[in-house]
Parts: structure tokens; sequence; C-alpha cells
């Protein structure tokens, strides 16, 4: 009985912890149900299908979106590429200058948000580059390289050689050991990066604001719209991105059973 | 009538009169656009630009849910034959200002003919001061004349050569009766009553909160000094130390007090006609010492295309157009005759004294002095007050 | 354990960071130096002139000490609830997750696909004054009769931790999931118990985890605003809205910008002391 108990602790924990990120998560799904008269959506007060049924009936509010989505996914892919190669070479090599790249990859997270965006605004200005969609990725880049390096080397430094050294004695060059051996081994490292940098870019408002031009991200329409309203359809989008991707991970896990398991067979 | 379709007709690009019909007959009144002046020559010697840039406020203009278009722009759209870029990138003064701050002082054009920023911000009689805005073409804006009275001549714009307001907005106290027991018609009771202790908020906008703690004071917003400033922001330290203001805040006053997490706050007409839909027992009352008007203000930036914005606010100015508009909108209409359309088509909305308000309201708002508006060290004490 | 690895030197660490680095250079340091340029300027909006005026410096430092020492609790105090929430979540995800574990990542992230605004509109309603949880605290004892839990420092807290949450679990679960569990069978296998595998095994190797986790949470929470802003009364208010109103409402750019600064050297300071206790060759080098 005890050793049920002490062995499901751990998952009880979990649970309440995944509870806890997702406590305010449920609100605002239940609220994508409101039924408000006026053009707030702060107090319960009925149950209905309509905004459902009209997830963009705002104009504008699905325009922003698709930037929003397309910008987190362009600014995680960048940056988990760049932020990784910088990761390998402080983690692998003894460079001159590796104190100085060190903090130069800390200050970033340093400076505050609006302090960032409104310099690289001025950057922009003064190079006359035109502020639209191609600076807010700039931006999120930017940003996001310094979070990927450190996450992606607290995984390269538990990294066990030996493995690598094992394939160069098999007669593997540096770059296929790279390729077949370390690059799988640290890819968890790097998918966790990414998702960082996604949901960084998903979120962000400060920085994009003041580079995005005419350009708007959801972050943006949202803070703006709540001055005068809060529409349930944003509820709505909100909860339909998260159960889209999460039913594309269900599906991916999915495919990948099922390849494991006709690989198994055929062996 | 017939000058007016005239110059229409020069205006146009050979689109069919099937425009008319998209507004249910009133167009047909050809309602307040027959100019009898002689600047129709100037109007008809210019051309509209392809594109028209408008930056405006999120949620500011009508929007049909079916069609997820904005009717009246696409009226004037179809009007004019000319495309509107409608861009709901301004959420907040001095952020879109720190924005646009940077090439307009390079000189450069920021992209967008029309903008509109809010007269208690100080920011659009701060570009009048840069010379940043370019003058409104006055000869493309004949409905000019439709403008409320009261609204003719701001301090930081006496004769509106750069500015025309789209909406006004008032600030008062809302308040929840049952939860005050009673009602709230001073400043002071709210700054003061025990029984309000931490249920009460007041804004971070500096012209409404310092605003309406100097009238309560018995002093002149529209004539700041830096003692009767001192003493408002001294009453207002008295009560944020003592516990009594819970937080200051932007329109997230709202949530709280719809939840009665908060009794009573300064609070937004235009806010609180929402909040009664779900919440009819709120109330919103002007203070016997008076309440605060603040309008945001259509302004035309360096390098704007001067003549194509006048005639898209000369549009808005139409009784029929701002009507509509203001149907949506529900904030305060700056144009004279809007309410009598509205009582044909919603007299809901006509009648409710928050979006037309009465002649007495409008005689006991103030309006925040322009000049102390801009000043540094009355920003930074205000600033300090808040806790930034 | 020793490795015979050498470590190899020429252009390939050079190649390997320049993009990266490169932009970092171009779009971060040539910014900042600008804003170096106006942290030593004075005047007022929107005529600065360049003068050495080191003195905004120390003026920032004397003007605003309690809210640059209370963004460092706040940010200590977030930082550390959420490693202690997260590390247990995150080593389950590695440990136990199986082939689910990318997605209970996803899920740890999911809820920033919803708005800052809305989250945390949400959060209001349920940590409202009359609303279940709170009421349920003060039947407990948590919370005074007729006291609140929004409008504290506490919800500030609270709502720093919750937006940073993933920030600390996705590092933490990067380096647990890494560990090689036949190292815990060895120990337990030689009759150490499972507590005792954990401390020292475990826990050591997932050290360069915790180490990121802290600092991708320390960091940014030091210079947060917006969780004051919603959450707090002015008595809460960090360096981080000091920095905000500056720049964006007094439109003091020279002050706003040598507070920047003295932020970002005090949050370095601190990091410099952190990685210092805790031994900075073995979380960022690998042996």
């Amino acid at each position: 009985m005890m050793r049920f108990v002490r062995h499901h602790v751990l998952t009880a924990y979990a649970a309440l912890a995944l509870a806890y990120l997702f406590l305010p998560i449920v609100i605002v799904v239940a609220f994508s149900f409101n039924n408000p008269a006026g053009r707030f959506n702060y107090t319960w007060q009925g149950f209905t299908f309509a905004n459902w049924t009209n997830p963009f009936g705002y104009p504008g509010l699905s325009g922003a979106l698709k930037v929003s989505v397309e910008i987190a996914l362009l600014s995680a892919l960048f940056a988990t590429a760049l932020g990784t190669l910088i990761a390998l070479a402080l983690v692998r090599y003894s460079f001159r200058g590796s104190a100085t790249t060190n903090l130069l990859i800390f200050i970033p997270m340093t400076t505050p948000e609006v302090v960032m965006g409104a310099s690289l605004l001025t950057l922009f200005l003064n190079w006359k580059i035109p502020q639209g969609f191609g600076t807010i990725l700039i931006a999120h880049i930017l940003f996001n390289i310094s979070y990927v390096v450190v996450t992606v080397r607290a995984r390269l430094v538990g990294f066990d050689r030996h493995l690598e050294e094992a394939a160069m004695d098999l007669g593997a060059n540096e770059l296929v050991t790279f390729w077949r051996v370390t690059l799988p081994l640290i890819m968890p490292g790097i998918l966790a990066a990414g998702l960082l940098a996604f949901a960084l870019s998903i979120d962000d408002f400060v920085i994009t604001y003041f580079n995005a031009g005419a350009t708007t991200t959801f972050p943006l329409f949202v803070w703006g719209a709540a001055r005068v309203a809060l529409p349930a359809q944003i509820n709505v989008i909100g909860t339909a991105i998260f159960v889209i991707a999460v039913a594309g991970m269900l599906a991916n896990i999915f495919v990948q059973n099922l390849r494991t398991r006709k690989g198994a067979v055929a062996a | 009538m017939t000058q007016s379709l005239t110059r229409d007709e020069l205006l146009r690009r050979g689109l069919a009169g099937g425009a008319f019909l998209t507004l249910p007959g009133l167009l047909a009144a050809c309602g307040g656009s027959s100019a009898k002046k002689a600047t129709s020559t100037t109007a008809a010697a210019q051309t509209l630009p392809r594109t028209i840039t408008f930056s405006n406020w999120p949620l500011y203009l009508d929007i049909d849910e079916k069609t997820k278009t904005h009717p009246t722009l696409v009226a004037f759209q179809k009007r004019y034959g000319v495309k509107v870029k409608y861009l709901e990138d301004i959420n907040d003064n001095d952020t879109f200002f720190g924005k646009i701050e940077g090439p307009l002082s390079q000189g450069q054009k920021i992209g967008r003919d029309l903008i509109v920023l809010t007269d208690s911000s100080g920011l659009p009689g701060r570009m009048i001061d840069l010379g940043w805005l370019e003058k409104l073409d006055k000869s493309a804006l004949p409905n000019i004349k439709n403008l409320q009275p009261t609204q003719a001549h701001p301090a930081w714009d006496p004769n509106r050569d750069y500015s025309l307001p789209w909406q006004s907005g008032m600030t008062g106290i809302g308040y929840d009766p049952k939860l005050v027991g009673g009602d709230i018609t001073s400043v002071d009771d709210l700054l003061t009553n025990p029984k309000l202790k931490g249920k009460i908020t007041l804004l971070t906008e500096r012209a409404d909160t310092i605003g309406l703690v100097m009238a309560a004071n018995g002093d002149d917003p529209s004539h700041v000094t830096d003692a009767t400033f001192n003493k408002a922001v001294a009453k207002i330290q008295k009560a944020v130390k003592s516990g009594q203001v819970r937080q200051f805040t932007g329109n997230d006053y709202a949530p709280l007090l719809a939840k009665g997490d908060i009794y009573a706050c300064f609070a937004w007409s235009g806010d609180m006609v929402q909040l009664q839909a779900d919440h009819p027992g709120l109330k919103w009352v002007l203070p016997d010492s008076g309440g605060m008007i603040w309008t945001d203000n259509m302004l035309i930036p360096k390098g704007g295309n001067a003549y194509a914005a006048s005639v898209l606010m000369n549009w808005y100015y139409r009784p029929e157009i701002a009507a509509q508009v203001e149907d949506y909108v529900n904030y305060i209409c700056p144009v004279v005759g809007a309410d009598k359309v509205l009582l044909k088509t919603d007299p809901a909305v006509a009648k409710n004294p928050l979006i037309f308000p009465t002649k007495a309201m409008l005689a006991n708002v103030h309006q925040f002095d322009a000049k102390a508006l801009n000043n540094t060290d009355y920003t930074k004490k205000f600033q300090h007050l808040i806790g930034g | 354990m020793r490795r015979r690895f050498h470590r190899p030197k020429g252009a390939i660490p050079y190649l390997l960071l320049s993009p990266g680095m490169g932009w970092l250079l171009v779009f971060f340091v040539v910014p900042m130096w600008y804003l170096a340029k106006t942290s030593l300027s004075s005047g007022l909006f929107p005529l600065f002139s360049f003068d050495w005026s080191f003195g905004n410096f120390s003026d920032s430092i004397s003007q605003y000490q309690s809210q640059f020492i209370r963004s460092g609790e706040y940010a200590a105090i977030a930082t550390a609830i959420a490693l202690a929430v997260s590390y247990p979540l995150a080593y389950w995800i590695a440990f136990r997750g199986g082939r689910w574990k990318n997605l209970f990542l996803l899920l740890v992230i999911a809820p920033f696909f919803v708005t800052y605004l809305i989250r945390t509109l949400a959060w209001e309603t349920i940590l409202s004054d009359n609303g279940l949880v709170v009421r349920l605290l003060r039947d407990v004892g948590l919370v005074a009769p007729g006291g609140r839990v929004l409008a504290t420092s506490a919800a500030v807290i609270a709502g720093i931790t919750y937006n940073f949450l993933p920030f600390m679990v996705l590092p933490l679960y990067v380096s647990l999931e890494q560990i090689d569990h036949r190292l815990i069978e060895a120990a337990t296998d030689l009759y150490a118990s499972k507590p005792k595998a954990f401390m020292r095994i475990t826990l050591p190797l997932s050290l360069p985890g915790v180490f990121a986790g802290v600092l991708l949470t320390f960091i940014p929470a030091a210079g947060d605003f917006i969780n004051a802003q919603l959450l707090g009364t002015p008595r809460q208010y960090m360096i981080g809205n000091v920095i905000q109103s500056e720049f964006l409402s007094v439109r003091d750019y020279p002050t706003a910008a040598s507070l920047s600064f003295v932020l970002m050297a005090a949050i370095l300071v601190l990091v410099l002391i952190f990685a210092r206790i805790l031994g900075t060759d073995r979380l960022t080098v690998s042996a």
C-alpha cells in the first residue's frame, strides 16, 4: 500500500502541476461559450454555440492570428538553428572570445522589452528598413536566440561523448557522426528550445508593437481591442489553436507508434 | 443639391450610382454635403490617390458581423472609387506615439494618411507644436459645419486647422449601488468613505484622474497651476497610502466592477454602456463637481495625403454615416444630427445619455489644460504617484 | 568521469558562431550602442544632447532603489516557486512520460497560445474576491477575513511564476531526459535507497538544467512590468514599470536608458554570483 502511494506521489504531483497550468485555460474555454449582451466577456451570462459558429466574426482577428502563427513558426525555426550552432560552439570548443560570447548571449535576456523594442525600431529607421512582417521576424529571432542557446546548452553539457567516440572509432567522420549520432541524441533539447521560442514569439507584445509597422499580430489585436471590447471569439481562437496543436501531436505519436510496430513486425 | 452632385461626380471615378442604394434611402437626402462655397474649383482640381491608409483604435468602426466588413467604409470606397487600408493598430496613445515619433522626427513619412489620438494625452497638441501634422484641407470638408459647437474651439487647436473629433467620451464615477449601499455623487466620497476602503480604483490616465480630483477641490482643470496640481496629487496620495485605492487601471476596472471586486471607480462612459448591457444595475454619473471629457481626434500626420484624408473625414461627418458608426461604437458622437437619424433606426441608442449627453451634462464636464499635459514635471509626479 | 576527447581549435567554432552572433551583433549590439549614448544624454523630449551625464546613473539608482530591490525579491521568489513546481513535473515527463513525452511538453507551453491578457483575466476571475478559491482560502485562514488575493504582492508573484513556468520546465526536462537510467539502476543495485540515488546521481546530473531554468526564469522576471500593472497596487510596482513609464509616458529617454543599463548590470552581477556558487564550469562546458 505504502509502495503504491510512494510510487504514485510523483504522478499526483505532476498531475497537480499540470492542473495548475491549465486552471485558467479551463476558464478561457468555458468563456468561449459565454453569451454576453455587451461587448465584454467578463461574467457568465449564458451558454451559446454562436461564438464557435462564427469564430472570425471580427475582421482583422483571423488575419492577425495568421501573422502570429507564421512568425512564431519561422522565428522558432531560425532561432533554433542559429542558437543550436552557438551552443555547440560554446560547449564543444574552447576559443578566444568565449567569455564575451557568453556575456553577449545573456545580455539580451536582461534587456527590458520596451527598451529592446524601441532601440531596434531606431535601428530600422536609421537604416531605412520598412517596418512590417520582416522587421517583426527579425526582432523575434533576435530575442529567441538567447533562450535557445541556454536550453540546448543544458542538453549538450550532459551529453555522453563516448557515443561519438565509438562512432568515429568505427570509421565515421565528424560530419556523419554529428548527423547520425549527436543530432538525434540532442534532438529533445532542440525540440524543447524550439517550443520555447514558439511560445515566446506567439505571445510577444511590446517588442512586436514597436517594430510591426502596419502589421498586426494576435496579441497586438487583443490588447488593442481590450480597450473597447473583448469578444468571446478570442477565447474560441485560443482554444482552437490549442486543440489543433494537441490533436496534431497526438496524430504524430499515433503515426510513430504504427511505424515502430511495423518495424518490430518486419524485423 | 445639383452643385454637390456635380462635385461628387468629379470626385468619383466612373462608378455607377448603385452605391446610393446601399444606405437605405438616406443618401438620397444628400445629407449635409451641399457646399455652396466657391472652393469647388479647388476640390475639382485635385484627384484622390489609389489608397488611403487610416489608422484607428480597434473596434472603433461599425462592423457587419456576417460579412465581416465595415459598411460605412465599404460605402465610401464604392462612392469615391478609392481603396481604404484600415488598420486597427492604435491601442495606446503613448505607445503609438513612441512608434511614430522616430520617423516623424527625421522628416520621414509614417505610411498613414489619417490617425486617431486622444486629446487628453497631450499628443495632438504636441504634434502640432512639433510641426508633425498636415493641415486639414477645409475645401474638401464642407461637413465640418456639422461639428458639435462645444467641440469647435479646443485650446490646443482653436480653429480646428489640424484635427477633427472622431468620438468623445466622458469620465465619471461608475459604481454598483447595491455594494456601495446607495449612490455616490462626489469624488471626495469615493476617496474617503471607509465603506469603500480597498474597493475603488482610479485611472492611469492622468488627465482624467488629476482632473476629476482637481474639480473636486474646487480648482479648474483647464487652468492648471503648480499649487492646484500638487493639491490634487496630495489628496490622491493620501487615499493610496490609506489603502483606499485598490489599483490604478486602464479600462481593466471593468471586469473588477462587473465581478464586484470593486464597488466604485473612475470610469469611461463608453465602457459603462457595454457593462450595463450585462449588468443593468451598474450606474454611472458625473460627479457633482464635474466630470472630464476627452476626445479622440482624427489627425493627418506629416507626409499623409491631406486632401484624401479630408475627404474621408468629410464622409464621416455626414449625420447618417456618423449615425451608423455611433450605433456600433456607442461612445459620444461629435456630429450634429446623428441622434435624429438614430431616433428612427435605433431609438435606444439615441436616447442613451451616455451616448448623446444632455446639455446639462455637457455643461458639467471639463477638459484638461493642454499645456499642463506636456509638462514633464507634472507627468513625473503623477507617475511616481501611481508607482511607475 | 574523465573523457579523452581533446578540445579542437581552429576555425570551426567561429564558423558555428558567426550566423547567430552576427545576428546579435547587428540587431542587438548596434541598438545598444545608441542606447548607451542616450543614457549619457540629457534634455527634454524631443531634444536630447549627448553630454556624458553620468549623473543619470547615480540618480536612477538612488531614486528607484526600492523598485530595484523589490524586482529582485519578486523574481527570486517566483523562480524558487517555479523550480519547486517544475522539477517534479519535468522529472515525471522525462522518466515516466514514455512515448507521450512530446505531448506533455506541448501541454506545458499550450497556455501561451492564449494571449497573456486573456490568461490573466481568467486568473482574475478565479481569484476574484468573492470567488470560490478566495472564500476557501479565507475559511482555511490563509487569507485574512475581508482580505483579498488580487492586488497584493502574492498576486503579482503568482502571476510572474505562472507566466514563466514553461521556461523552467523545458530546460529541466532537457537535462533530466538525458540521464542514463542505468546509472540509477547501478546505484540501487549497490544498495542505495531511491532517495539517495536521486540525491547522488539524478540531482547532480540535472544541475545544468536547473541552472538554465533558473536563468531563463529569473532574468526576464526581474524586468517584468505587466504582472505588477494588472495584478498589483502602486506598492508592488517593479523597476520594469518605472522604465516603461519613463520611456513611454514621461518620454525621458536618458533616464529610461540609464535605468535599463543599471537593471541589466544588476541582473548580470546576480547571475555571475549564482554561477559562481554552483560552479559554472560544470554547467556550461562539457568536460
